[in-house]
């Protein structure tokens, strides 16, 4: 048995599972569930949808170049069976995953490094901008001024 | 030797069966005595391989092959191709091809050298063809049928085309594969020669209903005995060719 792939959001098809279209040019199209097959007949686009994988890998949310997704493919030439090859495929498989798993812990890391110091100096910015809505309370006036002086200095110093 | 068999009742039998110079599928399930006609007249020389294409018997009409290859329509399952790369000799390659018409038999007509194909089959597969076959690619129609691989059968001695082939494309199609041509039927006046009979270089097997004219026409365009065509076949088979053309 064959496990396939959603057309729409590329997901595992067990078999028993999932309806199948096939189109008269004879394109074959699996979906996973219902929700699946509505959105393709109401003609979305999986890059579109922000719940699909087709979705994520456009948009630069997950791993689309790396040397694991080579393994996991239909491939049309067979290999005559083999026990040892058999053998060393099925070992291969676990650290591969093992592998694919922490290029993408990485990969995660990365798109996310930077997020935290961004959000600060959005937050200064906006404070430094609305500063009169403040009001009057000094304390609060001077906890302020001690923060814009500082991003100030890192600014210069970041200049200098 | 020309051979009559009949695959459960059907005459037919090119559609259950792929014969090549190396190996012969055969339909599964079908009865002992189909295949024993096989066994008995390759068993010790090709493997006869049991086989099934996209859970369907039509393994004949399916897939196309040569000595040096085999081709597969997508539709074949992953476990279909893995039996038939188990069971053929490491020489033959196998692919499975990406092709919109998945009639690979019906569409191919080869032996070890030339192709013919039908006119919409795509670039990317005719390049497949000239590489895992290793044969030359024409595209070409029989008597103005496309499916090229249902209307003739030929083999490396000569080819049997539809008997309504006019002489012009006859010629044509004999100067492209280089091998005498002839126009004839099989099973009895069945046109579909490409359904009817199954050839490789030293043994044919045709439907039950065909006729013994039909079978020395076989035997002799396809050159399948060692010895001369006496004196009378050979005037039969003129007074056919001349009908047909």
């Amino acid at each position: 048995m064959r496990l396939e792939k959603c057309y729409f959001c590329s997901s595992t098809i067990y078999p028993g599972h999932g309806t199948m279209f096939v189109r008269n040019d004879s394109k074959i199209f699996r979906f996973c569930r219902s929700k699946c097959h509505a959105a393709f007949k109401h003609k979305r686009n999986p890059r579109k949808v922000r719940w699909t994988k087709a979705f994520r890998k456009a948009a630069g949310k997950e791993m689309t170049i790396d040397s694991t997704f080579e393994f996991e493919k239909r491939r049309n030439v067979p290999v005559r069976y083999d026990r040892d090859l058999m053998d060393t495929t099925i070992k291969a498989m676990k650290r591969i995953s093992e592998i694919k798993a922490k290029r993408e812990r990485v990969f995660y890391k990365d798109r996310m490094s930077g997020n935290k110091e961004r959000e600060k100096a959005e937050n200064i910015r906006e404070i430094q901008k609305n500063i009169e809505l403040v009001g009057s309370s000094t304390k609060i006036k001077a906890q302020v001024a001690k923060i814009t002086e500082k991003s100030q200095q890192n600014a210069d110093m970041e200049i200098s | 030797m020309a051979v009559r068999a009949q695959f459960e009742n059907s005459n037919d039998i090119g559609v259950f069966t792929r014969l090549t110079n190396s190996y012969c599928l055969v339909a599964i399930g079908g009865s002992e005595n189909f295949y024993s006609v096989f066994e008995g007249e390759l068993g010790d020389v090709i493997p006869v391989i049991h086989a099934s294409i996209a859970g369907t018997r039509i393994v004949g009409r399916l897939t196309v092959g040569n000595r040096k290859g085999l081709l597969v329509p997508n539709t074949t399952t992953d476990q279909e191709l893995q039996h038939l790369r188990n069971s053929l000799p490491d020489s033959v390659q196998i692919q499975r091809i990406e092709e919109r018409l998945s009639a690979l038999g019906n569409v191919i007509a080869c032996n070890d050298y030339v192709a013919l194909v039908h006119p919409d089959i795509d670039r990317e597969t005719q390049e497949i063809i000239r590489d895992v076959l290793g044969v030359e690619v024409f595209t070409q129609t029989i008597a103005g049928n496309v499916l090229v691989g249902s209307y003739c059968a030929i083999n490396n001695q000569g080819g049997l085309v539809h008997p309504r082939t006019s002489v012009q494309d006859q010629d044509e199609l004999s100067s492209l594969l280089q091998v005498p041509l002839v126009a004839g039927t099989i099973n009895r006046g069945s046109d579909v020669i490409g359904a009817g009979i199954v050839v490789n270089d030293w043994c044919a097997f045709a439907g039950l209903d065909s006729t013994s004219t039909e079978i020395s026409v076989v035997e002799n365009i396809f050159k399948l005995h060692d010895a001369q065509p006496t004196a009378i076949v050979k005037e039969m088979r003129d007074s056919l060719v001349d009908t047909y053309s």
